[in-house]
């Protein structure tokens, strides 16, 4: 019978584990995230209602983790996808795996500096 | 790196056939729509905070108000249940939870897709037809 393979743990395990961590992560603040922002909410969404929500430590708080969890998972989950097709040399996987570290660096300072008004 | 498969719990019961090639095609496509609208959401929603008065975002709501961006709303929805019902399973079976039964796993975790999408396709109606909030 042949070998059948699913987590070959290609990326290293650090970044199997997070990828694990993070994907937990999002399911429990992706869920409050939504329930939130749109079904507990009242109808049209502005900026006054949702900084009433944001006004609360925990819900920002959401977001945060939410933005650096869903960066790293969604970033990590690409770099996967692309070594199985170009990135596949070790120099190719590293240089990518930099370009990576840095675009989601940059969409987390980005993404805070939005939610900064009620982290402040 | 090296490309000897590896011996796992997952040896040799179909996963690479029929429901789990498709489970595994499905989850790696919704994955890569979910990291574009990612980027997407985070680049179009923090702009709502030039100006700093708010008036930036309120435009932007008005926008994704119309009852076209509401029905993409959902198409979106099924892409992250999807994915994340489909890693519950795949998380699962890490830990060799269902890997001998993995097509009523799956399937199982559809039905829970399913029920959320009806929940969020609900309140998406509803918003549509009335332009309240289910709660409101």
């Amino acid at each position: 019978m042949k070998a059948e393979v699913v987590s070959t743990h290609r990326g290293g395990m650090w970044s199997w584990v997070f990828q694990r961590v993070t994907a937990v992560l999002l399911i429990v603040m992706l869920a409050i995230h939504l329930i939130f922002t749109h079904i507990l909410n009242i109808g049209e969404l502005n900026y006054d209602n949702i900084a009433d929500r944001l006004a609360h430590a925990g819900l920002t708080a959401v977001d945060i983790i939410l933005l650096a969890a869903g960066i790293y998972h969604a970033l990590n989950g690409l770099r996967m996808v692309l070594m199985d097709y170009w990135f596949t040399s070790r120099t190719r996987a590293l240089i990518l795996t930099i370009v990576l570290w840095v675009v989601g660096i940059a969409f987390m300072a980005y993404g805070t500096w939005a939610l900064w008004p009620w982290i402040s | 790196m090296s490309g000897k498969p590896r011996e796992t719990a997952n040896v040799g019961v179909g996963l690479w056939k029929a429901t789990g090639m498709w489970a595994w095609l499905l989850f790696r496509i919704s994955g890569l729509i979910l990291v574009f609208y990612l980027g997407a959401h985070i680049v179009i929603i923090s702009t709502g905070q030039f100006g700093g008065d708010g008036e930036t975002l309120n435009s932007l709501m008005k926008t994704f108000d119309h009852p076209v961006l509401v029905l993409l709303d959902l198409a979106l929805v099924v892409a992250v249940l999807y994915h994340a019902l489909n890693g519950v399973r795949i998380i699962l079976m890490d830990f060799g939870i269902g890997v001998h039964r993995h097509k009523l796993l799956f399937w199982s975790a559809m039905a829970v897709v399913v029920i959320c999408f009806a929940i969020f396709a609900w309140v998406a109606f509803t918003y549509i037809v009335t332009g309240e909030g289910v709660t409101s």
